[in-house]
């Protein structure tokens, strides 16, 4: 359907002018500018983190930095937009400490959340490999007295360095596709990314030939980086950590010292623009009109949320029914199915929101329909993230429990019990994660959403964009500890899971 | 009477060739070297695995065509003979249904587990999990009793109640048994004849 609606648009021909217009190599240039350098200074700081994460003792407080990072990657990234405003804003804590010439708009806001939102991924990303090292590698290493260069040299970086690339190119796709943090941040014309140029195009222009030409130059683009990283493998960061290692070295006393600052300096990074939100807060707290602002935005984003996570957990579910009768039958078809279910992040959300709007222009009534169609889109680009949690657990209960099933004779009722039972964990897990994903959505709301049902991240955008930032503040705390809870049940039940 | 004639099954690079017969009611000890194919006939007995030649028969019914929740067997696997997830209680009941409580506690009384139903089947010991998968599958109402290896984890004062049980209730229901096993002992105290592969 949104490829049917990207093709064409009442016969209108595409503008292929524009692709000699430098307006649109100056986004493509920006775009790339920014995604790489995103990318790069996202790996490059996660890694000592990581590192600091694997030598420093096991506590509580690293169980719940692992949980922060899961947070800071999920986060409502209005949220985070507030928050470095509240920080490093016009009128922030930290600004009159930064010269006269800082200007978070731009390039530096832009690259400052998206350090923030994808380092967390990278450093559990890495330390999640890094914590694979087995207890034997470490005590040949202490056995060859290695320094501490070769020890990285030898050992860490051959263990994380498929993680490091894969997550590289990853994070440089999901900064390609970023729209709330350039829309917010960007600041103007300079600082504009495709999502942006494809939201003012069909938005504000109204030009849906112009719409249409970036979408595919975004979906080619975007799409052909993720193959690329894709083709490498995959990355998992959500998984749980190895504990039985028997043995890993004791840092010497500079090391210890190096990974105790670096830890509390990333703590600090992720806690920052968060805690900044409180004092702002303070002069809306007793607002009642505020409140009574935020009833039915809060309802409408969380019964969005609510319908989203359900559609799309059972469309996940449905969608992974072929691939695992054709698992349980050694069928080649597995193999072709299993790239399907999980290439969907080929098509990034502005572009398959576009298709979707062109589609259903002349048909509907997009106003009327637009709670539905948020709903519906929104379920369409969580799938992948569904997927990547059920997949490998019905893999594995097939696996183990395919040949009990057929030789106890199990009827209809009796399977969907033991299913049920196993799978609820892993269920949970990834309705909390699509939850998180719904609730923070911007990019697919832009498009379709009105002022009719308003939802929680937008308000928050129009309070910031209008300079209220006690109200937007505010209203981020209130998304915040919904999305803090989700991300703690989440967790939950991944060391259940484990 | 199970009938197993010029049965081919490739595995490659092997291949394996049974030509077999079991009287009704009739325990069956099969024996022979390791990678001999043991397991692989009863798998293809169960209608897990798919010989590319020979019959199958079971009574005089061709059991080749059947699926394996048609076929008339119950079978002990050597491992994931529990749903991890559910209580040993509610594997049985789920196997056996819940009018069966009765029976369900007698087995577990005389095979010693009595006191773990409650337990997840990842509390138990190797011995107890395979105790409670072999109530499991002797107790099942279909006649064909295929059992892989269903004593290796038990110690030899265990090993000697759970064969006497199993021979008295292969007896009791009227099973046909087929039971893969190293052990000599196995065979003196359970089956009626030994097949060995070869």
């Amino acid at each position: 359907m949104a490829f049917y609606g990207l093709l064409s648009f009442s016969g209108q021909p595409f503008q292929w002018q524009l692709l000699q217009d430098p307006y649109l190599f100056s986004i493509l240039r920006f775009t790339l500018w920014q995604s790489a350098l995103s990318a790069l200074f996202s790996v490059l700081f996660a890694w000592p983190v990581a590192l600091a994460l694997l030598h420093l003792r096991d506590s509580h407080h690293k169980r719940w930095f692992l949980s922060l990072c899961v947070l800071c990657f999920v986060l409502p990234t209005l949220i985070l937009i507030t928050g470095i405003v509240a920080l490093l804003g016009q009128s922030g804590v930290l600004t009159p400490f930064l010269g006269e010439d800082w200007n978070i708009y731009g390039l530096s806001g832009i690259l400052l959340a998206h350090i923030y939102l994808n380092m967390p991924f990278a450093i559990r990303a890495i330390y999640l490999r890094l914590s694979a090292i087995p207890a034997g590698s470490w005590r040949l290493v202490q056995q060859l007295k290695l320094n501490r260069w070769q020890q990285f040299r030898y050992l860490e970086w051959p263990a994380a360095k498929s993680a490091t690339w894969i997550t590289l190119g990853f994070v440089m796709v999901l900064c390609f596709n970023s729209f709330a943090v350039v829309l917010a941040l960007g600041g103007g014309p300079k600082s504009t990314t495709f999502e942006v140029a494809i939201y003012q195009a069909l938005k504000y222009d109204f030009n849906i030939p112009e719409a249409l030409l970036l979408s595919w130059i975004q979906l080619i683009v975007a799409g052909g980086l993720y193959l690329i990283v894709t083709t490498f493998g995959h990355v998992s960061w959500l998984g749980q950590e190895v504990k039985n290692r028997t043995f890993l070295p004791h840092p010497s006393p500079r090391e210890r010292r190096f990974y105790n600052v670096v830890y509390s300096a990333a703590w600090m990074f992720l806690l920052a623009p968060l805690t900044a939100l409180i004092p702002k807060t303070r002069d809306v707290w007793l607002d009642t009109e505020f409140w009574s602002s935020l009833i039915r935005p809060l309802s409408t984003s969380i019964l969005l949320a609510l319908m989203t996570t359900l559609l799309s957990v059972t469309l996940a579910y449905a969608a992974l029914q072929p691939y695992r009768k054709a698992l349980r039958t050694r069928s080649s078809s597995a193999l072709w199915l299993d790239g399907l279910a999980s290439h969907t992040l080929v098509v990034p959300a502005m572009v398959l929101s576009v298709g979707i709007f062109v589609f259903c222009l002349p048909r509907m009534d997009i106003d009327q329909w637009g709670f539905f169609l948020v709903m519906f889109v929104n379920a369409l680009v969580s799938i992948p993230f569904a997927i990547t949690q059920l997949k490998p657990a019905l893999a594995s209960y097939d696996q183990q429990y395919w040949p009990i099933i057929q030789t106890l004779k199990l009827g209809f009722r009796q399977r969907v019990y033991v299913e049920w039972k196993f799978i609820r964990p892993v269920l949970m897990t990834a309705a909390s994660f699509v939850s998180v994903l719904v609730l923070g959505d911007v990019a697919i709301y832009s498009i379709f959403g009105n002022q009719d049902f308003v939802t929680l991240p937008w308000l928050i955008y129009g309070y910031a964009s209008t300079y209220r930032i006690a109200e937007a503040a505010l209203a981020s705390v209130v998304l915040l500890g919904i999305s803090l809870a989700l991300v703690l049940l989440l967790e939950k039940q991944r060391s259940r899971n484990a | 009477m199970l009938r197993v004639s010029e049965v081919t099954i490739e595995r490659p690079p092997q291949q394996f060739r049974y030509d077999l017969f079991v009287q009704t009611g009739e325990i069956a000890a099969i024996q022979g070297v390791s990678g001999v194919g043991k397991s692989t006939l009863l798998e293809c007995l169960a209608g897990f695995i798919h010989p590319v030649a020979g019959d199958i028969t079971w009574n005089d019914v061709n059991l080749l065509p059947l699926e394996p929740r048609e076929r008339p067997v119950s079978m002990l696997f050597q491992e994931h003979n529990l749903f991890e997830h559910l209580s040993v209680r509610d594997n049985l009941h789920l196997a056996l249904g819940k009018d069966n409580n009765n029976d369900i506690h007698q087995a577990a009384l005389a095979l010693g587990i009595s006191d773990h139903l409650h337990k997840l089947p990842a509390e138990l010991s190797g011995g107890q999990r395979q105790r409670v998968a072999l109530i499991r599958t002797l107790m099942r109402p279909e006649p064909l009793i295929l059992l892989d290896e269903p004593f290796s984890e038990l110690d030899d004062d265990t090993r000697s109640v759970a064969t006497g049980w199993a021979r008295e209730q292969a007896r009791l229901r009227q099973k046909t048994m087929l039971v893969v096993t190293h052990q000599a002992e196995d065979v003196t105290r359970l089956a009626d004849r030994v097949i060995t592969l070869v």
